[in-house]
C-alpha cells in the first residue's frame, strides 16, 4: 500500500512537470496559432542555462530562475516572433511546422556546441530540504513543482477567460484584422503570446530538469523530456488548459505505474525499449483518440508558384543526362579520398538519401502531408536488407519496400483523418518511438549489422564504382517514377487533395484512400533507400537513422525545394557532405536554412528575389485578406507560398 | 392561397416528379447561435431554384449540410429517394451532387484544365492496370486529348457535353483557351467559372452554386444565366445562391428566401419580388429585391 501511495505521489509530481510543459504548448497554440516543435528545445536551453548560472557561475538558484524567466525567455520569445513567425502569418500549415522544427535543430545544435552532448549535468534544486508524508520522503522541490503547475492552470484560466489581454491574445489567432479594429495591436498581442509561450517552456524545462536529480540531464534527453507534455496538450486539443492539466497528471501516473508495476515483469531489453518509447506511445494514442477533423471550406488559395513539370520525354532525357554525369563522376572520383573518405562511397550515400528525398517530394511536396518519419522507414529497410536472404539480396529490397509500405499504411490509417499538424505530430511520435524502442535496442542493430553489396546474376557490384553507378540507376528510376506519378491522374489528385481537401471530397474523391496510398508508396521508397544505403558502407547502425537526423533531412529537402527532383538530390548532397565533413554544423545549417527560406515555400530553387529569402524585420507581413482582381495578385507583391483568403 | 407558399414546408413541385433534392426540417446550431431552424425545401430536376437571403442568413451553411460538409443537428436530406443525411461528401458527389464554394476552393497550384480534369477523372481508379499503362507511356498527363476515353464522361442529358474534355468543358463555360492558366493566378470571376466547370465535370444531377456571379461583369453574368438555363433544360437540377437579383429573378423557376436561418418565403420570382416579408428582410424597407436600388 505504501509503495502504491509512493508511486502515486511520484506520478503526480511527474505529471505536474508534464503539465507545466503542456500548458506552455497550449498557450503558444492559443495565442499564436502555432504548435511550437521547439518547445522542448527552449526548455532544454533554459535548463542548461540554469545549470550554467548556478553550477558554473554560482548565481543563487532563485536569481538564476528569475534571470531565465524574466529576461532570457521573454527576449528570445519576442525575437522569435518578430524575426521568424510574423512573416509566416497566413502561411500554409506546414510552414510554421518546418520553421519551429528548424528552431528545434538550431537550439539543439547550439547546445551541442556549448555543452557536451555526451555528459550528464546535475542541477541544484531551487529549494532544498525534504519532509515525510505518510512514511514517504518528499522534497520541497517536488512540492514546488506541483504548486507551480496548479498555480499556472488557475492563473492561465483566469488570464484567458477573464481579462481583456487574455481575450485579445486568443482573438489574434482567430481574426487579427477584427482585433485591430477594436483598437488592439495584433502584432503586439502575437508577441506577448510568444513571450508567454517561451517563459512557460523555460519554466517547464527547469522544473522537469530538477525532477531528474538521479540521472542528471543531457541535451537530447532533456529536449525529449518536454515532449512528454505533448500528449497532454493534444488531449486538451491544444486549447483547454484544465483538461490538459488533468491529462498530464493522468499520463504521469500511468507512466509511473507502468514503470514500477508492469516493466519489472518483462525481459530486460523489452523493459528498456518500452520505457524509452512510452512518451511517444502516449502521444500517438492521444492523437489516434482525437475526433475526426471536419472538412471545411476555408476559402484559401495557395499562391505557390509550381515548378514547370517536365514532359515524359524531357524526364527520360534528363535521367539519361544525369546517368552520363554519374558515369563521368565515377571515373573522376574513383580514387579521390578526402579526409579518409572515398568520394564514390559518398556518392552512393547521396543517391540513397536522394531517394528518401524523392519520397518526401511525393508525400509532402505533392500531397502536402508532412512526414517526419521517413528515416524510420529507411532504417527498417536497411535492417531488412541485412537480415533477408543473407544480406545484399534483391529480395531484401523487395522485403524492405513491402514491409515499409504496410507499416506506412498502418501509421497513416489511424491518423489520416487528422489535420496536417496532428498528422505531422503522429509521424514525429512514430519516428521517435521507432528510434528509441527499436533502433536503439541492442538486439536490432547492436554495434552495426553487416550488409553485403547487391548480387545480380552475372553482375558484380563489389567495386565502389559499380555500386555508385547501380545506386545512380536506382535514383534515376525512382525520380522517373515520381515524375510519372505527378503527371498521372494520381499525381493530379495528390496536388488537388493538398490544395483543397473540401473540394476534393465534393468531387467524389476519397481522401482516406489517397492519403494511405501515397503514404504507403513514400514509405516503400524510403525502405528501398534504406536497403540501398546499407549496401554502400557494408555496415549500418542505429546512429544512421536517428530521430533528429530524420528531421534535419526533411528540413534540407524543404530548404532546397520539396517539390522537385533537383531539390531532393541537392538536399541529399548537403546532408551527406555535412554529416561526413562537419557533423556539428548539421543542425545549425539545416535550421538556419529553413528559417531563411521561411517565406519561400518552393525553396531555394524557387526563389527569384533575394528579399523573399532574408528575414528582415522591416519586411512587412502579408495582408490577410483583400483582392485586387486576381487571387494571387494582391496590392503588395504576394509572398510566395502564402495563402490568401479568396473571394 | 397566396402566390407565395407557406414557408418551412417541403412542398413537391407540380407534376409529381421525384425532387432531385429534398431538405426536411434541417436545423444547425453553432454553440448558442442557431444557423438554420427547421429549414425545408425541394429542388426539382430540370429547374433552376434560387436560394436568397441577406448575409448571414444561413445559405452557405445549408449548402454545407446538403453537400455533407456540415452535419445537421436535426432534419434530413434526400437526394432523389436516397437519404444522404449522414453520408460522406464524396459519396454524395458520386451520386451526382456537385457544388461550388462561396469562398473559392480551387486547386490553386493546378492549371484550370487540370482542375476540370480532376473532376472528369473522378470515377477512374488509378490503381487499375488500364490506367497505369497509359500513365506510364503518355508523355504528358497535364492535358488530355479530345475524345480520350479516360477523361470522357457523359453529362446527364447534355448532348453538347456528351464527350467532355477539360478544353471542351472550359469552352462551355466561356473559358476557351484558358486550360493552361494556373488557377491561383486567375481573376476571381474567371476562377469561379473554373469551379463551375469542375463541378460540371463530374456529371452532376444536382448542382449547388454558391454565388457564381460574384466577380463577373454584366455580360459574363448574362452568359452564366444562359448556361444555367441550358443546363436545367437537360434535366439537371440547379440550386443557386446569388446576390445578383437580376440574375436570380431572370432565370429561377422558384425561389426560397432564408433569413436568420428560417425559410421566410418560397415561390415564383414574381411572388417573391412582391412579398413584404422578403422586402423587409432584405432591405428593411419596402423596396423589392431585384428592383431599382
Amino acid at each position: 500500500m505504501t509503495s502504491f501511495l509512493q508511486y502515486t505521489i511520484f506520478g503526480i509530481i511527474l505529471g505536474a512537470g508534464f503539465a507545466i510543459a503542456a500548458t506552455g504548448l497550449v498557450v503558444t497554440y492559443t495565442t499564436a496559432g502555432v504548435f511550437n516543435f521547439a518547445h522542448g528545445a527552449v526548455g532544454m536551453i533554459a535548463a542548461f542555462s540554469y545549470w550554467e548560472l548556478v553550477a558554473n557561475h554560482h548565481v543563487p538558484a532563485v536569481l538564476a530562475l528569475v534571470i531565465i524567466l524574466l529576461v532570457g525567455a521573454p527576449i528570445a520569445g519576442a525575437l522569435v516572433e518578430r524575426v521568424l513567425m510574423r512573416r509566416l502569418h497566413g502561411a500554409t500549415a506546414e510552414r510554421p511546422i518546418m520553421v519551429t522544427l528548424g528552431l528545434l535543430v538550431i537550439l539543439t545544435g547550439v547546445a551541442t556546441i556549448v555543452w557536451s552532448p555526451k555528459s550528464q549535468y546535475q542541477l541544484n534544486p531551487i529549494v532544498s530540504g525534504s519532509f515525510r508524508l505518510v512514511s514517504i520522503n518528499l522534497q520541497y522541490q517536488q512540492v514546488l513543482t506541483i504548486g507551480i503547475a496548479i498555480a499556472l492552470v488557475i492563473g492561465l484560466r483566469f488570464l484567458f477567460s477573464s481579462t481583456r489581454t487574455g481575450v485579445g491574445l486568443r482573438a489574434v489567432v482567430d481574426d487579427p484584422a477584427l482585433l485591430a479594429m477594436s483598437g488592439a495591436s495584433p502584432d503586439a498581442m502575437s508577441q506577448y503570446g510568444w513571450i508567454l509561450g517561451f517563459v512557460m517552456a523555460a519554466l517547464a524545462g527547469v522544473m522537469l530538469a530538477l525532477t531528474q536529480e538521479q540521472t542528471g540531464i543531457s541535451i537530447v534527453a532533456m529536449t525529449l523530456l518536454v515532449v512528454n507534455g505533448y500528449a497532454a496538450a493534444i488531449v486538451g486539443r491544444l486549447k483547454n488548459i484544465p483538461v490538459t492539466f488533468i491529462a498530464a497528471i493522468v499520463i504521469g501516473l500511468l507512466e509511473d505505474y507502468i514503470i514500477y508495476y508492469l516493466l519489472p515483469h518483462l525481459s530486460q531489453g523489452l523493459n528498456s525499449d518500452i520505457t524509452l518509447a512510452l512518451p511517444m506511445a502516449f502521444l500517438f494514442i492521444a492523437l489516434v483518440m482525437l475526433p475526426s477533423v471536419r472538412l471545411r471550406a476555408v476559402g484559401r488559395l495557395s499562391t505557390v508558384r509550381v515548378p514547370r513539370m517536365p514532359s515524359g520525354k524531357e524526364s527520360v532525357l534528363g535521367g539519361a543526362a544525369f546517368f552520363v554525369l554519374a558515369v563521368i563522376a565515377s571515373v573522376v572520383l574513383s580514387s579521390v579520398v578526402v579526409r579518409g573518405t572515398n568520394l564514390l562511397n559518398l556518392g552512393g550515400e547521396i543517391m540513397a538519401f536522394g531517394i528518401v528525398g524523392l519520397s518526401l517530394v511525393l508525400l509532402t511536396g505533392y500531397s502536402g502531408q508532412v512526414s517526419l518519419c521517413q528515416f524510420s522507414f529507411m532504417g527498417i529497410g536497411a535492417f531488412l536488407m541485412g537480415k533477408v536472404a543473407g544480406g545484399g539480396s534483391l529480395f531484401g529490397l523487395v522485403a524492405a519496400a513491402l514491409v515499409c509500405a504496410v507499416l506506412g499504411a498502418l501509421v497513416a490509417l489511424p491518423t489520416l483523418r487528422l489535420r496536417a499538424l496532428y498528422f505531422a505530430l503522429a509521424t514525429f511520435a512514430f519516428a521517435d518511438a521507432v528510434d528509441q524502442g527499436f533502433f536503439q535496442d541492442s538486439r536490432v542493430f547492436g554495434g552495426g549489422i553487416n550488409v553485403g553489396r547487391i548480387i545480380l546474376p552475372g553482375l558484380s557490384f563489389g567495386g565502389n564504382r559499380s555500386e555508385f553507378l547501380l545506386l545512380s540507376v536506382f535514383f534515376v528510376l525512382v525520380a522517373l517514377l515520381v515524375l510519372t506519378i505527378r503527371r498521372s491522374l494520381f499525381g493530379r489528385r495528390l496536388v488537388a487533395m493538398s490544395d483543397s481537401p473540401a473540394a476534393y471530397a465534393t468531387l467524389g474523391l476519397n481522401l482516406a484512400v489517397t492519403k494511405v496510398a501515397v503514404f504507403a508508396i513514400a514509405a516503400a521508397l524510403a525502405g528501398i533507400a534504406g536497403g540501398l544505403y546499407a549496401t554502400v558502407n557494408g555496415t549500418v547502425g542505429s546512429a544512421d537513422f536517428d530521430f533528429f537526423s530524420g528531421i534535419i533531412f526533411v528540413l534540407f529537402v524543404t530548404v532546397w525545394s520539396i517539390r522537385t527532383v533537383s531539390g531532393a538530390f541537392l538536399a541529399a548532397v548537403t546532408y551527406v557532405m555535412l554529416t561526413t565533413f562537419w557533423s556539428t554544423g548539421l543542425g545549425l545549417v539545416a535550421g538556419a536554412g529553413i528559417i531563411l527560406i521561411g517565406r519561400a515555400a518552393s525553396g531555394i530553387l524557387g526563389i527569384d528575389r533575394l528579399s523573399t529569402l532574408l528575414p528582415l524585420p522591416w519586411v512587412k507581413r502579408a495582408p490577410v485578406a483583400g483582392d485586387s482582381g486576381t487571387l494571387a495578385g494582391i496590392g503588395t507583391a504576394p509572398m510566395e507560398g502564402e495563402t490568401r483568403v479568396a473571394g | 392561397m397566396s402566390p407565395v407558399d407557406e414557408p418551412g414546408l417541403a412542398s413537391e413541385p407540380s407534376g409529381g416528379a421525384l425532387p432531385a433534392l429534398t431538405v426536411s426540417q434541417v436545423s444547425v446550431r453553432f454553440g448558442g447561435v442557431s444557423a438554420l431552424t427547421n429549414v425545408s425545401l425541394v429542388v426539382p430536376p430540370g429547374t433552376v431554384t434560387g436560394l436568397i437571403g441577406p448575409n448571414g442568413a444561413g445559405k452557405t451553411t445549408l449548402f454545407n449540410v446538403i453537400s455533407g460538409l456540415q452535419e445537421p443537428d436535426r432534419g434530413a436530406v434526400h437526394f432523389f429517394d436516397t437519404d444522404v443525411t449522414m453520408m460522406k461528401p464524396y459519396r454524395r458527389a458520386r451520386l451526382g451532387l456537385a457544388r461550388t464554394f462561396q469562398l473559392l476552393e480551387l486547386f490553386g497550384t493546378l492549371t484550370a484544365g487540370e482542375n476540370v480534369q480532376v473532376g472528369l477523372e473522378s470515377t477512374v481508379k488509378w490503381w487499375q492496370w488500364s490506367h497505369l499503362r497509359k500513365a506510364l507511356w503518355r508523355n504528358s498527363g497535364s492535358e488530355s486529348a479530345p475524345g480520350d476515353p479516360t477523361a470522357a464522361v457523359a453529362l446527364v442529358g447534355s448532348d453538347a457535353l456528351a464527350v467532355a474534355t477539360p478544353d471542351r468543358l472550359l469552352a462551355e463555360v466561356g473559358l476557351e483557351g484558358m486550360a493552361n492558366e494556373q488557377a491561383n493566378a486567375m481573376p476571381t470571376g474567371l476562377a469561379r467559372t473554373v469551379e463551375l466547370a469542375r463541378g460540371l465535370a463530374i456529371g452532376p444531377k444536382l448542382l449547388l452554386l454558391d454565388e457564381p456571379g460574384s466577380g463577373l461583369d454584366e455580360a459574363e453574368s448574362q452568359a452564366l444565366g444562359t448556361l444555367l438555363v441550358r443546363l436545367a433544360s437537360t434535366g439537371m437540377a440547379v440550386l443557386l445562391v446569388e446576390h445578383d437579383m437580376e440574375l436570380v429573378m431572370g432565370i429561377c423557376d422558384r425561389i426560397h428566401v432564408l433569413d436568420f436561418g428560417h425559410v421566410i418565403a418560397t415561390g415564383s420570382p414574381e411572388a417573391i419580388r412582391s412579398d413584404p416579408a422578403v422586402q423587409t428582410a432584405y432591405l428593411g424597407t419596402g423596396s423589392p429585391p431585384g428592383g431599382t436600388r
